[in-house]
């Protein structure tokens, strides 16, 4: 579905990746593991259609997102979700922030009825933004402001937040390095359900464990490319690649 | 009626003429009508440079004079023009500056008609062709004021450069206007006349307009140099008096107050209100709103006196000093 | 000087059925003026700061440079460059702008565009750059991105409106110059602001109005300053 077929970035002399090739398909999860700093981000912002590769290709569907015009392009991109490594989100009540993505998709004339209407009477949350907050616990926390919200349960507004508009792919980057054991649950748990949607979902993330629980496959970051990617089970158990066995291993240490 | 080969400009110079005739007949008759008559006069002026429409055609209009902190501040144009605005249907704006200011504006084309008290730059306007159709509008004098207790001594001195060389001499405290106004200019000749080059820690330029410079004088127990309408109309507040009188109180010619009135010439500048200009200088110069200046009064004092209604009307008024047809011929 | 303010203020208060419509038609004129230069400054001002606070080229440490010296804009001197512009022999003289409120909204315009454009500028550099990258992800255009910036900085921004409402309603400078300070024979103000109002008074030796009208203008300013400093809160407790 959404597939980087060779795709290189580099930022001045830098190389953060070359020749990297990488897909998910729909219902899958794949982790994309690596040590910190390896340009896991890169390549999720690459994924996520706001970067273009200096070279290769980024197709969505079997579109080149880089041939058409800008308003195909975002038509695809908002075909994607995005969650951060942290919240990033916005100053205002949890409802508004995980009703964002479906805002930005309305028309113009839509968008300032809604808004006019909401100064008379306040609008019932809308039945999407009540099931991405159900799929990490916190409907009932959807009037409160962000402020109010611990950093766990920040970072599972902004899951929702990007679930909300049933994206066909969801980029997660390092979702719960910052989280405690049972907010990085809940997460987990969401990944799952995604899945369970039909939504092709890639994990950025240093934790093998939380690889192993979460993904279907999983791709190995190392040295500026894909070394390895297969099945979990099979690439833990079974890497061929020996500096991918090294990384597993333990001994490889960046 | 009258050829048609006239250029437009006589014949609305002409139309000046026509007004005044106006007026003059009015006064022979009956002031209370003034207002309709002068209307009548110019309403034919406008129907003979081709407007057409009568007195209509100015109502609704605004009229920017420019004129002196001194007029203004005293509260004599805001006392008489509501006649004005009520005859025509017009509004004033006043803009109060110093003379060197409001004649810089006029020459701009930033105002229409032009009220200040410095001859000499009023003749230099005309000559640059700024302006047109001068009148001698009304008079007061400059009287130089100080502190009672007087310390150059110069109270009740029948000269006026006189008094100012003693207080050069004696180094008293001087507030000069400094800003180029009419009042300013008055005291520059001054100095000129006493032949003193003023100047030292005695002599302090203010820049703040004519109730400014009383003010600042008041505080430092100086000497300077004011008309008497804005002295008189300040009188109450402030503890400077007058030491040497101007020619009301029969005190030298030399401080004598001449205030002139002219249009924008329209030829120079065509976006001139000519029109309500020349209504308004018919207007102002019109025995009714002569009368008015005549009786505006301040702490029970008469602050101006009026000169543009007379037996004998003095034609230097119309040109610069010196003009005349012959000159202007060769 | 032989003059008691307090005893002139009270007779003034006696005068009041007369100045009255004078105090009110100033005041109104110094708001209308101030109230319509601040709208259009930051209708100005603050897409110049998006643009500025979004993008990276050649030669904005200048455009931010002039902008900064620009809030140091002596009013006399932006009054005098509107007074050549607006002239009849100006740039804009056939517009007939001098002597009116037009041409002080103009100076006035001129004078609170570089705080506005600069505490707006500072309050969207200072928004997170991850929230206009989150904007930008969960599918909004630029346009969205930008608009979301701007309501995380809406509290900067609105002390900037209020920056250039303070710097407006309390200058004399340029609106003396390009105003004239007019009122009707009626003692009705057409371009006469509390500040110039103030001054011609004091010129004139009524500090008792000018009092009155000192006391309005130093309410007003001090309204503004509370309304910034309430905007600071909700900063602080949202």
């Amino acid at each position: 579905m959404l597939r980087a077929t060779a795709v290189s970035r580099s930022y001045g002399e830098t190389v953060v990746f070359e020749n990297l090739s990488i897909d998910v398909e729909p219902g899958e999860v794949v982790a994309v593991i690596g040590p910190s700093g390896i340009g896991k981000t890169t390549l999720l912002r690459t994924l996520a259609l706001s970067l273009e590769p200096d070279e290769g290709t980024v197709s969505f569907d079997g579109t080149d997102a880089w041939e058409v015009d800008d308003p195909d392009r975002l038509a695809l991109r908002r075909r994607i979700g995005m969650v951060f490594q942290a919240a990033s989100l916005f100053d205002a009540p949890v409802a508004r922030n995980v009703e964002y993505g479906l805002r930005v998709r309305r028309s113009w004339p839509e968008r300032i009825r809604a808004e006019l209407r909401s100064l008379v009477a306040p609008s019932g949350t809308a039945d999407a933004v009540r099931d991405a907050l159900d799929i990490v616990g916190l409907d009932d926390k959807r009037a409160q402001h962000v402020e109010s919200l611990s950093a766990g349960e920040a970072q599972r507004v902004s899951f929702a937040r990007a679930v909300a508009y049933d994206p066909d792919v969801l980029l997660l980057d390092e979702p719960t390095s910052d989280l405690d054991p049972r907010n990085t649950a809940v997460i987990e748990d969401a990944i799952a359900e995604a899945r369970d949607r039909r939504i092709g979902v890639v994990v950025a993330t240093h934790d093998m464990y939380q690889a192993e629980r979460v993904a279907d496959r999983v791709a190995v970051l190392l040295d500026g490319g894909v070394t390895e990617v297969g099945p979990t089970e099979r690439v833990f158990d079974d890497p061929r690649d020996p500096r991918t066995r090294r990384f597993i291993d333990g001994e490889l240490v960046y | 009626m009258y050829p048609i080969s006239v250029t437009r400009s006589t014949t609305t110079y002409f139309c000046v003429v026509a007004v005044d005739v106006s007026v003059t007949i009015q006064r022979r008759t009956l002031l209370t009508a003034l207002g309709t008559g002068a209307l009548g006069g110019f309403a034919g002026c406008s129907g003979l440079t081709g407007g057409g429409e009568g007195a209509a055609a100015v109502a609704g209009e605004t009229l920017t004079l420019t004129t002196t902190t001194s007029t203004y501040d005293t509260g004599l144009l805001d006392a008489i023009h509501g006649e004005f605005e009520a005859m025509y249907g017009v509004t004033v704006d006043a803009v109060a500056r110093g003379t060197g200011a409001a004649l810089e504006s006029a020459r701009n084309g930033d105002a229409d008609v032009v009220m200040v008290h410095a001859r000499g730059l009023e003749d230099e306007f005309m000559r640059n062709g700024y302006g047109v159709n001068r009148r001698d509008l009304m008079f007061n004098d400059f009287v130089i004021v100080g502190p009672a207790d007087d310390p150059a001594g110069i109270e009740g001195m029948r000269s006026a450069t006189g008094a100012l060389t003693a207080i050069a001499d004696a180094g008293a405290t001087f507030v000069s206007r400094g800003d180029n106004s009419g009042t300013h200019t008055k005291e520059r000749n001054l100095w000129e006349a006493a032949g003193t080059d003023p100047g030292g820690d005695w002599y302090q330029e203010t820049g703040t307009g004519m109730g400014g410079a009383l003010n600042v004088a008041d505080g430092q127990g100086a000497y300077t140099l004011s008309d008497r309408g804005t002295f008189i109309s300040r009188r109450s507040d402030i503890g400077l008096a007058i030491l040497v009188q101007g020619p009301i109180e029969d005190g030298p010619e030399i401080l004598s107050n001449p205030y002139g009135i002219m249009a924008v010439n329209p030829g120079v500048h065509g976006n001139a209100n000519y029109d309500l200009a020349m209504a308004y200088i018919g207007w102002i110069t019109s025995p009714g709103a002569q009368n008015a200046i005549s009786s505006y009064e301040m702490n029970g004092e008469q602050l101006f006196f009026p000169e543009a209604v007379s037996e004998n009307p003095d034609f230097q008024q119309y040109v610069p000093d010196g003009w005349s047809s012959g000159t202007a011929d060769a | 000087m032989p003059i008691d303010p307090a005893v002139q203020s009270l007779q003034l208060l006696v005068d009041l059925p007369f100045r009255e419509g004078y105090v009110r038609s100033i005041v109104s004129v110094s708001l209308y003026v101030s109230l319509i230069a601040v709208a259009l400054s930051t209708l100005f001002s603050i897409p110049v700061a998006v643009v500025l606070g979004f993008n990276d080229f050649p030669g904005k440490g200048l455009v931010k440079a002039v902008i900064n010296t620009g809030m140091g804009f002596p009013s006399v001197v932006v009054g005098l460059v509107v007074l050549f512009a607006v002239s009849n022999q100006g740039p804009l003289g056939s517009l007939n702008l001098l002597f009116t409120k037009q041409a002080m909204i103009l100076s006035q315009f001129v004078l609170a565009t570089p705080p506005i454009t600069a505490i707006s500028l500072a309050a969207i550099t200072g928004v997170d750059e991850d929230v206009r990258d989150a904007a930008r992800a969960l599918g909004g255009t630029r346009l969205d991105a930008a608009l979301v910036v701007l309501k995380e900085a809406r509290y900067g921004i609105a002390t900037a409106v209020l920056a250039g409402f303070g710097r407006a309603i309390s200058e004399v400078g340029s609106v003396l110059i390009v105003g004239g300070n007019i009122t009707g024979a009626d003692g009705i103000s057409k371009t006469r602001t509390l500040t110039t109002a103030i001054q011609l008074e004091a010129r004139q030796g009524q500090y008792g109005t000018a009092m009155v009208l000192g006391g309005v203008l130093l309410a007003l300013v001090l309204l503004i300053n509370a309304i910034v400093v309430r905007f600071g809160d909700w900063g602080v407790q949202r």
